[in-house]
């Protein structure tokens, strides 16, 4: 019996200044949740979202910026040869915010 | 006053009556319920001279390493030391994995236990036996499972079963021998329910619970009826032996129509924000399940996280490449995370409504993971060294029992062997180790476990 994970996660963001806050995880699968941030539409980081609502990136590179969180999607148990995940993955549980640098 | 057992249970052997009811009641009531209903009639226990406690056990098959989570060497060699940093908790001086922050908050409510030990085979089944029976394997003298020993020293409270294996029991580990999961000598009347159903999905049902297709719940109460009529004629010439088996057949019925007993196993009672607290996955949404029975009667509750460590992300980090290759990317991003939630979820939920004095919960599993990572990144077998905790009931929390040496290789101090876990949960659940004895193999009394309580989980 695999792990069966039911329904979708989601949570909301509030944005004030830098500062993104998000609410519960609603339908939470239980698996890991980061932060992805992207300036100018590319990947410049993931952090861990620990049990602190809030985070601030700390990266003040002129650009504009835009934080979602995610959760760990487990589907099976594929890997690659270096143990990465081949199909499960991080999906995001929220709608992005964004504010310019 | 020596007890043996709660009370000796007649099994029925032969009999006109008995074999109607055999062949003809089940086909009746379209029962598929497990032996267990068919012969456990126990009496209940008089909880006003004992304080009888509960107890959920969360079986972490597969087993974590123990350097990868609670008993972490920053300072050893990065091969041996792993990929992970450790945390503070809420008890000085005491760290775990990152990986578990909620846990860390909680820390002064458990008790961990760093210096479990043992040098029989490095199998999972025998890893299975030793924690969950408190033995050594023993072809000709199998061991009952802790559930199984409850169910018999304690029996039935209510209409729900002594001892339940959620979701499922443990299937192929990788022999073919007991997991420990059985009731051995003590027969198919303490053998645990087992839901066999997974309480996460969301079309999750009880399969035993359920009338099979095409039989309204009214059908089934009108064979219940005409199984009253028949009882009715039979009695005036039976004996005590069939009331016995009366009140299982009872019991199967009312698991079958009493409302009550279905609402047991209905996740669908709890808030959303609730189930949303154990992770809604199949080892949160068990975890809640565990809590719903304690708290209408079930006295033993064991979670298994799987029923196999093959082809599924589990404990079980040997990182092989093949059907074993569980990785720190299963710990960082599921594992980990699940346990996390769904431990802590349970412990403050017990707490919360008022139960956690009186449920012991045990985390275990079958061994450590080899110090040094081999080859390939990961952790193999190694019951030299592990790490299991308590929580609840009597249990002192924030505190750790015995060390390992700086690799984590060996304890260093106050070795600890699973029978003292054993005998230390019988302990906590109110069990007087030295009066109490079990109807053993040809009806000889024996002790139920030959180890001392760890005393300081209760000092």
């Amino acid at each position: 019996m695999d792990q069966k994970l039911e329904g979708t996660p989601k949570a909301t963001l509030q944005l004030t200044g830098r500062s993104v806050t998000r609410s519960e995880v609603s339908n939470d699968w239980g698996t890991r949740l980061q932060w992805q941030i992207k300036r100018d539409g590319k990947e410049v980081a993931t952090t861990v979202a620990g049990l602190d609502l809030t985070y601030e990136h700390p990266d003040t590179a002129p650009g504009k910026y835009e934080v979602v969180l995610q959760q760990f999607h487990y589907l099976n148990y594929k890997k690659d040869k270096d143990g990465k995940f081949i199909e499960s993955k991080y999906v995001n549980i929220s709608e992005p915010v964004s504010y310019t640098i | 006053m020596l007890h043996i057992g709660n009370q000796y249970l007649p099994l029925c052997s032969g009999g006109n009556r008995r074999s109607f009811l055999q062949i003809g009641a089940a086909a009746m009531a379209g029962l598929t319920l497990p032996n267990w209903l068919k012969l456990q009639a126990a009496g209940a226990v008089d909880e006003s001279k004992a304080k009888i406690r509960n107890c959920i056990t969360l079986f972490l098959v597969g087993s974590p390493g123990h350097l990868d989570t609670w008993d972490m060497k920053p300072d050893a060699p990065e091969d041996i030391r792993g990929k992970f940093k450790p945390i503070s908790t809420s008890v000085p001086g005491v760290q775990i994995c990152e990986h578990f922050p909620r846990m860390a908050r909680i820390m002064d409510r458990v008790a961990l236990i760093r210096s479990l030990h043992y040098s029989t085979g490095a199998s999972h089944e025998n890893g299975q036996r030793w924690m969950m029976t408190g033995h050594d394997f023993d072809a000709a003298n199998k061991q009952p499972h802790m559930g199984s020993v409850i169910s018999r020293v304690y029996g039935s409270r209510g209409d729900l079963p002594a001892s339940i294996l959620l979701p499922t029991g443990i299937g192929n580990t990788g022999t073919t021998t007991p997991h420990g999961q059985e009731s051995a000598y003590l027969g198919s009347a303490h053998q645990p329910f087992i839901l066999g159903s997974d309480p996460a999905r969301s079309d999750f049902k009880v399969a035993d619970l359920e009338s099979p297709s095409g039989q309204s719940e009214l059908r089934v109460e009108a064979r219940r009826k005409l199984l009253h009529e028949v009882d009715d004629l039979q009695r005036v010439v039976e004996t005590n032996s069939t009331l016995e088996r009366d009140t299982a057949y009872a019991r199967a019925f009312n698991l079958l129509t009493r409302p009550e007993t279905k609402k047991a196993f209905d996740l669908t009672e709890e808030s959303p924000k609730l189930r949303d607290r154990y992770g809604r996955n199949t080892f949160g949404q068990s975890c809640l399940m565990a809590r719903r029975l304690i708290e209408r009667g079930t006295r033993f509750v064991t979670v298994n996280q799987f029923d196999t460590v093959f082809g599924i992300s589990c404990w079980d980090m040997h990182s092989d490449g093949s059907s074993l290759n569980n990785t720190y990317a299963d710990y960082e991003h599921i594992l980990c995370p699940q346990f996390d939630l769904a431990f802590t979820a349970l412990l403050e939920d017990l707490q919360q409504r008022g139960l956690l004095e009186e449920t012991v919960i045990a985390v275990i599993s079958e061994f450590g993971r080899t110090p040094k990572l081999n080859a390939r990144g990961g952790r193999d077998h190694y019951p030299s060294a592990f790490t299991n905790f308590l929580a609840g009931g009597p249990i002192r929390g924030g505190r750790v029992i015995g060390s390992t040496d700086k690799i984590g290789a060996a304890p260093h101090d106050r070795p600890v062997e699973p029978p003292q876990v054993v005998a230390s949960i019988y302990q906590a659940m109110g069990i007087d180790l030295e009066t109490t004895m079990l109807p053993g193999p040809g009806g000889r009394p024996v002790r139920l476990i030959d180890a001392e309580p760890i005393r300081e989980l209760f000092s």
